[in-house]
């Protein structure tokens, strides 16, 4: 009778104990998470974090055939791909990449940006931020917003999306809320403008 | 031209608000409209209450027959000895049978007699009788009416508090009646998004972002939460309101009261707080975080009216630059014009209004057209599209269902049927433009409202995922044709034809761009209709780039010399080319060649004593810089936004003007550039900016020739200007108005030529003049005024002094009129070289060859919405401008001459001065930025016209508008993409939630780790037991035998 056996054997005292402890600690467990997960306001259903990456140079230079790029979406004219090249909107390739033969095509170029990192036109700001050159300052930069908490710049995934990200006009880009700080040099990827930012 | 003539502006507010909820029982607006080819008539009736003094409605706890009730009545008024008394007899088929109500008519009407009845053991209750009248206005709910609210101070503004999700008012009894309307049980199954989900299409794999109040963790409603994100900082992803709750049912709740995509991702961001409070920089990091999780539909059941909002504008623009297909609230600032908010009037955005379940515009939705372009171009047609917003059944924060109207009700119908067909068609036909595309090209024209309250008309889902699933990119033009003859759609072109020497008309045309995110207006040509057509010269000026999947396109129409004595109706098309970079990496430009049919009528030149020109040019306004209200009493909304346009908020004055046959052009340039000997009258109604000293030599010169002035001024002082500012908590600045209701001292300076000026006390108050009741809203008066003009006066209070007193006002306008009423000269007229006298009955050689002047203390009764307008003031004063007579009206309110002081004071008031340190030099057109005086006038560059191509066509059929069949909802078909499988029929059409994964991906972690902590309880309490079987046994016994020693 394996049932009659299955049943003794449960009605042992160790058996009991351990089934005991680890419902027990299960549910304590459960619980603590449960809690935890309360706790965490900005964002409350987490998705699964990659950890950021920082491409290197050589897979900027991948010259694979079968390579797909991302591109910036929006450019009105240009458009910057994750290998850092601006480019016309019409020397896009097929895969998303900039036609590196096309006249205009240029590489972590820093057009219309000033010294202070902020650029006139986002597409440039993105190349520029692009370039490995400025990546320990990019460090820098990562690493204050990772302990702002900010629910954007956790879910980043390398350097691409991060000078995509930092290009845009943010918080940090407004003065009285509905000005910029700097109308002509909105898109910035360096650190906090040192500027004062109270002039009332 | 138009569009993107925005100026800079370092002035700050921040207006995005939620777009209040109102409770679903607004009061019904029946739109009447006639209309011919050249002028239009347009009743808007309103149902209003009266009491009818004697008759009362007697209300029975049963049904009885009439021998019995006339009994019950007798004896209770017998008792009281009240004989003189009728019941009201119905003769209607139901007499013969049991009645529980009776009408009264009561002689003497008193109290015991009301209370004898009520007192009957028969009778429930007895109320007054009402008798429903219909009233030919628009009486603005929120507007106080003659003493109603009370000044205190524009503060809060801002955050519209939430009277939004008000209950329907409790008024106990018949004060008012309302129409009972069938509401469905669910708005879903109206526009049969039942179909769609029958095929499969349920919204899946679309992300739906919902920018709100946030969202309860574990509403009932909803399985597919993505993700709910806080941007206020106040530690919490709940919602409080109740508005945030609503939006997102509406787009994809799976119970009871069901929303369009239920199987939606949702992403739920909170970004406002629960006092309703938000800011700009909360909203560009939500959007960014939004592109970044590649969000497809985004819903903003929010707006503001602050269209200069940069950062928050490129922000928009920048999220449709990135396929996110934006879609917004229109307002619920209706049924005023030019109240429309932002970001729903940008052209990349999807603008929804409201409409009821009977399909009429509901009168909170917003409407008329874009103000960006004043003043020298023409607004945009908006909303885009309107669908229910009125009454609709959707989520409330408890958990239930709950009815709500809005045009914040609007938009998530809108954004849950993109949601929901968005799931259904080919990936790659997702774009803003190829969605916007499909919901205008595919919606239903309304019979009644014109374009600027219907956009291309209601939402048809069935169509739209119809024409979607076969879409090829294209580019579209909205509207679609331009037919300046058609009532009521092409309101307000059809109601004023062309002619020569006409300030231009023009028609402002967005260009909707499917071929790609960035294109070009290539080529424009324009091809008159010979014979005639050939008379109409088109100028057409467009965007530099067409992005984000967007442009505009503004025709200015006149009419060329030869065309000066033409009589008739002219046709002709353009050919737009637009040309976009292919996205599929070919290095090719995609061309579309679009056809624009044109149309308009032309008549001979008017006489110059029915041409009126209206200053456009000079008139300044929010969100340019704090530009107050006309009407100091308007605290709830203290900034005057509606452009001051005749198509705008003085609509009702335009439609009168015409009515009376006057022709009304615009000026949107300065003076200078006019010819003024064409006109007869030039209306300077509530102006804010400066003048050009050149302008003032022209405007000289043309009343000299024989133009006539008519000025509405209103309320300027300085030291109240002081008083009215507040601190704005978002900019952390003193907010002080830029002028009053008008540049008074502009004014003073423009009218010292004829020794006239304003003063700068403030005057409010109810009077009567001519025999029409008129209201003071806030204006200034007459300071002086030379000997040989009219003048009119009126009994006002000094509404200046009693703010500036902070004086308590105890409401009502008897109140005010109790109070020091001055008599205040208002109104005053001139003829400005020599003696002013009533020419009637001269000829018009004896009529003096110099214009005349006609001045007016306050501008807000001939806005629209006001409740006592004086439209007819204005046509008094036209005719004496105009043709010299004096109406009997005006000419017995006039002070006698002998009664006029000699005094040019005529009541003791200083001339306003210009505030001290204005910042007006920062958003004038006239002063130079930096504050050193004017600027040198603008030259005046006159269309260059397109170079006509003349063909012969046909005339065009009666309507041009582009005829769509509505799909038959049995022919669509199913999805043939990859990735949908055909989903069970089961629950078509049906009430219960129609969720196809049921707890596999989102529910799915939380049920399993819930049951399997309710394993581990049972698996705990299972050791308990038997340890407490097997040793417990042990301890009795233990216990037992200690008992026995």
């Amino acid at each position: 009778m394996w049932y009659a056996a299955l049943v003794r054997f449960i009605r042992r005292r160790l058996v009991l104990g351990i089934i005991f402890a680890s419902s027990l600690t299960y549910c304590i467990v459960s619980f603590l998470k449960e809690g935890n997960s309360r706790n965490m306001i900005y964002q409350d259903i987490a998705f699964e974090r990659k950890p950021f990456v920082w491409r290197t140079l050589q897979e900027h230079n991948d010259t694979n055939d079968n390579i797909k790029c991302r591109n910036s979406v929006q450019g009105k004219q240009l458009l910057v791909d994750d290998r850092g090249y601006v480019c016309q909107r019409m020397d896009v390739l097929k895969n998303g990449c900039c036609d590196l033969e096309a006249d205009f095509t240029d590489r972590y170029s820093c057009e219309t940006c000033s010294d202070n990192n902020c650029c006139v036109i986002y597409e440039y700001c993105v190349s520029c931020c692009l370039d490995p050159s400025k990546r320990d300052m990019l460090e820098v930069v990562l690493s204050k917003l990772s302990t702002e908490k900010n629910v954007l710049f956790r879910s980043l995934s390398d350097d691409y999306e991060l000078c995509l990200t930092k290009c845009r006009t943010s918080s940090h880009s407004v003065l009285h809320e509905n000005s910029y700080k700097d109308p002509i040099h909105k898109h910035c990827f360096g650190d906090e403008p040192t500027r004062a930012r109270t002039p009332d | 031209m138009t569009a993107s003539l925005i100026k800079l502006n370092t002035l700050i507010y921040i207006s995005i608000y939620l777009f209040p909820l109102v409770f679903a029982d607004e009061e019904v607006v029946k739109l009447n409209e006639l209309c011919n080819t050249t002028s239009s008539e347009r009743a808007d009736y309103e149902f209003n209450t009266d009491i009818l003094p004697k008759q009362h409605i007697i209300t029975y706890k049963g049904y009885f027959p009439r021998s019995t009730r006339e009994n019950y009545v007798s004896a209770a008024l017998r008792n009281v000895g009240i004989s003189s008394w009728t019941l009201l007899r119905r003769d209607n088929p139901a007499k013969e049978y049991p009645s529980d109500f009776d009408v009264i008519i009561l002689e003497d009407v008193g109290r015991q007699a009301l209370d004898a009845l009520k007192d009957h053991p028969a009778i429930k209750r007895v109320t007054a009788q009402r008798q429903v009248t219909r009233t030919i206005k628009y009486v603005r709910e929120d507007d106080c009416g003659p003493g109603g609210c009370l000044y205190a101070g524009w503060r809060n503004h801002r955050v519209r508090a939430l009277h939004s999700l008000r209950k329907p008012r409790e008024n106990g009894g018949y004060t008012s009646r309302k129409l009972l309307r069938t509401v469905p049980r669910q708005i879903t199954s109206v526009l049969k998004a039942d179909l769609l989900w029958s095929l499969g299409v349920t919204g899946d794999g679309i992300k739906v972002a919902v920018f709100d109040t946030g969202l309860a963790r574990n509403h009932p409603h909803f399985g597919r939460v993505r993700e709910r994100t806080d941007w206020t900082g106040e530690n919490t992803l709940d919602d409080a309101l109740g508005h945030g709750t609503f939006v997102a049912g509406v787009i994809a709740s799976r119970a009871d009261c069901l929303g369009f995509a239920p199987d939606a991702d949702l992403h739920i961001f909170r970004v406002f707080t629960d006092n309703q409070v938000s800011y700009t920089s909360w909203f560009l990091d939500a959007f960014n975080y939004a592109i970044m999780r590649k969000i497809d539909v985004l819903n903003l059941s929010i707006g503001g009216p602050d269209f200069m909002d940069h950062p928050f504008v490129d922000k928009v623009w920048e999220l449709s630059a990135n396929k996110v297909i934006m879609v917004s609230a229109i307002g619920n600032d209706g049924p005023l014009y030019g109240t429309l908010n932002n970001p729903a009037d940008q052209m990349d955005v999807i603008g929804v209004g409201g409409i009821s379940f009977d399909d009429r515009i509901a009168k909170f939705s917003s409407r008329g057209m874009t103000t960006w372009e004043l003043p020298h171009g023409y607004g945009r047609m908006k909303p885009d599209i309107v669908t229910y917003g009125s009454g609709v059944r959707g989520s409330s924060v408890t958990g239930g269902c709950r009815s709500l109207s809005g045009t914040s009700v609007a938009s998530p119908v809108v954004a849950g049927a993109i949601a929901l067909l968005a799931s259904g068609v080919p990936r790659h036909n997702l774009t803003p433009a190829a969605v916007k595309q499909a919901l205008c090209m595919t919606a239903e024209r309304l019979p009644g409202p014109n374009m600027f309250e219907q956009g291309h008309g209601k939402l048809d889902l069935i169509s739209a995922y119809q024409f979607l699933r076969k879409y090829e990119p294209q580019a579209s033009l909205s509207p679609s044709y331009i037919d300046l003859t058609e009532c009521q759609y092409m309101w307000p072109y059809c109601t004023q034809p062309l002619y020569y020497s006409a300030q231009p008309t023009i028609a402002n045309v967005t260009v909707i761009n499917g071929l790609g995110v960035s294109g070009r207006v290539k080529e424009v040509t324009w091809h008159p209709h010979l014979p005639h057509g050939v008379m109409l010269s088109v100028s057409a000026d467009y965007s530099s780039i067409l992005w984000p999947w967007s442009g505009w396109l503004a025709l200015s129409f006149s009419v060329l010399e030869h065309g000066a004595d033409f009589d008739g109706v002219v046709e002709g098309h353009m050919n737009v080319t637009i040309e976009s970079y292919d996205d599929s990496g070919e290095k090719t430009m995609k061309n579309a060649t679009l056809t624009l049919p044109i149309r308009a009528r032309v008549i001979p030149v008017p006489v110059r004593s029915r041409r009126l020109l209206w200053d456009q040019f000079h008139s300044l306004r929010y969100p340019g810089g704090y530009f107050p209200r006309d009407d100091l009493r308007a605290k709830h909304d203290p900034l005057d936004w509606h452009a001051d346009h005749v198509h705008t908020n003085f609509r009702d004055m335009y439609r009168r003007l015409r009515e009376h046959g006057f022709y009304l052009e615009v000026m949107g340039t300065p003076l200078t550039c006019v010819d003024t000997s064409l006109y007869g009258a030039l209306l300077l109604v509530d102006p804010e900016d400066e003048y050009f000293p050149e302008e003032m030599a022209a405007l000289k010169k043309a009343v000299d020739s024989g133009m006539s002035l008519v000025v509405f001024a209103d309320w300027y002082n300085a030291s109240l200007l002081r008083h009215v500012k507040f601190y704005d908590e978002n900019t952390r600045q003193w907010w002080i108005p830029e002028t009053g209701g008008a540049n008074v001292p502009a004014l003073n300076d423009l009218l010292s030529m004829y020794q006239v000026a304003l003063g700068d006390r403030v005057f409010e108050g109810a009077f009567k003049l001519g025999g029409h009741p008129m209201y003071y809203a806030s204006g200034t008066h007459i300071h002086s005024f030379p000997e040989h003009g009219i003048l009119v006066t009126a009994q006002l209070t000094d509404q200046g002094h009693q703010i500036m007193s902070g004086e308590k006002q105890n409401g009502g306008t008897g109140a005010s009129t109790q109070g020091q009423t001055v008599d205040v000269p208002i109104l005053g007229l001139l003829q400005t070289d020599g003696e002013t006298r009533d020419y009637t009955n001269d000829t018009m050689e004896k009529l003096p060859k110099s214009g005349r002047l006609v001045v007016y203390g306050d501008s807000s009764c001939l806005e629209g919405g006001v409740a006592r307008n004086c439209h007819w003031l204005l046509l008094a004063a036209l005719q004496y401008a105009l043709v010299g007579h004096l109406p009997s009206s005006l000419k017995d309110a006039a002070t006698p001459h002998q009664h006029r002081l000699r005094d040019v004071h005529i009541i003791p008031s200083e001339l306003p001065q210009r505030a001290e340190g204005g910042r007006l030099h920062v958003y004038s057109r006239v002063l130079s930025p930096d504050g050193s005086g004017p600027r040198p006038v603008p030259e005046c560059v006159p269309p260059t016209p397109v170079e006509p191509q003349p063909i012969h066509a046909p005339p065009a059929a009666r309507t041009l508008a582009p005829r769509h069949q509505p799909t038959d909802p049995k022919s669509i078909g199913a999805p043939d993409i990859e990735g949908t499988e055909p989903a069970p029929r089961t629950w078509r059409g049906a009430g219960a939630a129609p969720s196809r994964h049921v707890g596999i991906e989102h529910a799915s972690p939380s049920m399993t780790s819930r049951a399997m902590t309710l394993l581990a309880i049972i698996a705990i309490v299972y050791c308990l037991t038997a340890a407490w079987k097997r040793c417990g046994r042990k301890l009795r016994r233990r216990r037992l035998m200690s008992l026995a020693t």
